[in-house]
């Protein structure tokens, strides 16, 4: 496949649109929890949130690609610093998700109507993944530079 | 052409292309990509609604994304201008460059027709989104991903 030279971009392509995907529907859940566009109501809102999700894979899949194209680049021996981190960070942000599921935030946040205030577990909650998601992308665009990913 | 190699002979562009310093030419192009992230994002974000996913949402206060979606244009025409003038003769030597630079012009304008017409509609949230509302929305998808691709497709094309 790789002997195609569009594939490598192709793929490239889609890693961005999946991340704009992906932000763009985090970003909108998570200023409205933080204060942003009140009068949305959050748990009808949260019906974007299968379309961060497939951005999230698409960029699970393009990823492996890149893995398999290049795997020394990423895996080493030495083990490259910058996709260490990323990977560390996106599984913060997938278990920041999970603590919001678990401790029954979501089924808060689900009955906050427009004009309510979400609960400030929630808060910082979507601070916490506004955080993490800068950070995956920070050292998404740092593997070419630390570690020598390139 | 003499201003762009000028441009590109700056000492401001040697020292982003050249210094190995992680707060130079890898800082812009990560301020590049988090501005990509809130203006593209939140513009789909808005058209995936305006196309009919939430529904029961209200779409008038989504008008409030249109300030983040324009705080991230503007991150990016600073930090695309700057990563420009570091490659100005191969970028503008690059028929993707243009074809990228066309697009965005037309996803903003799109955004900006989507919120008179479709923001300021009288029967905004009491009738469906109207059949333009939804072509817009589907054209404004189309054209932010169109550029992405000839962004990234810009560093295996022409050199740029």
């Amino acid at each position: 496949m790789d002997r195609v030279w569009w594939f490598l971009p192709l793929c490239e392509s889609l890693h961005f649109i999946g991340m704009a995907l992906l932000i763009g529907v985090v970003s909108v859940l998570d200023l409205r929890m933080l204060g942003m566009a009140r009068r949305l109501p959050l748990g009808p809102l949260q019906r974007l949130a299968p379309w961060a999700v497939l951005g999230f894979v698409i960029n699970l899949i393009t990823g492996a690609v890149f893995i398999a194209a290049n795997p020394r680049q990423y895996l080493g021996p030495p083990l490259s610093l910058s996709f260490a981190a990323k990977m560390l960070f996106i599984v913060l942000a997938g278990l920041n998700a999970i603590l919001f599921y678990v401790s029954g935030l979501k089924r808060a946040v689900d009955g906050v109507e427009a004009g309510s205030d979400a609960p400030l577990g929630a808060k910082i909650s979507a601070a916490v993944s506004l955080l993490l998601w800068v950070g995956v992308m920070y050292w998404g665009r740092m593997l070419q530079f630390f570690g020598k990913s390139f | 052409m003499g201003w762009l190699h000028a441009l590109e002979g700056s000492s401001f562009s040697i020292w982003l292309k050249e210094s190995p310093s992680i707060w130079g030419y890898a800082t812009i192009l990560f301020i590049h990509t988090v501005g990509l992230s809130f203006a593209v994002g939140p513009s789909v974000a808005i058209d995936l609604r305006l196309l009919g996913v939430g529904r029961r949402t209200p779409i008038a206060p989504f008008d409030a994304f249109f300030k983040v979606i324009w705080i991230g244009f503007w991150v990016n025409a600073v930090s695309g201008t700057i990563l420009f003038v570091t490659d100005a003769t191969s970028k503008l030597a690059n028929p993707l460059f243009f074809v990228k630079m066309v697009l965005v012009f037309i996803a903003v304008a799109l955004m900006i027709v989507i919120r008179r017409r479709v923001f300021r509609a009288p029967g905004l949230d009491r009738e469906p989104v109207a059949g333009l509302g939804k072509v817009l929305a589907l054209l404004s998808i189309a054209c932010w991903f169109g550029a992405i691709t000839a962004g990234r497709f810009m560093s295996y094309v022409g050199g740029g």
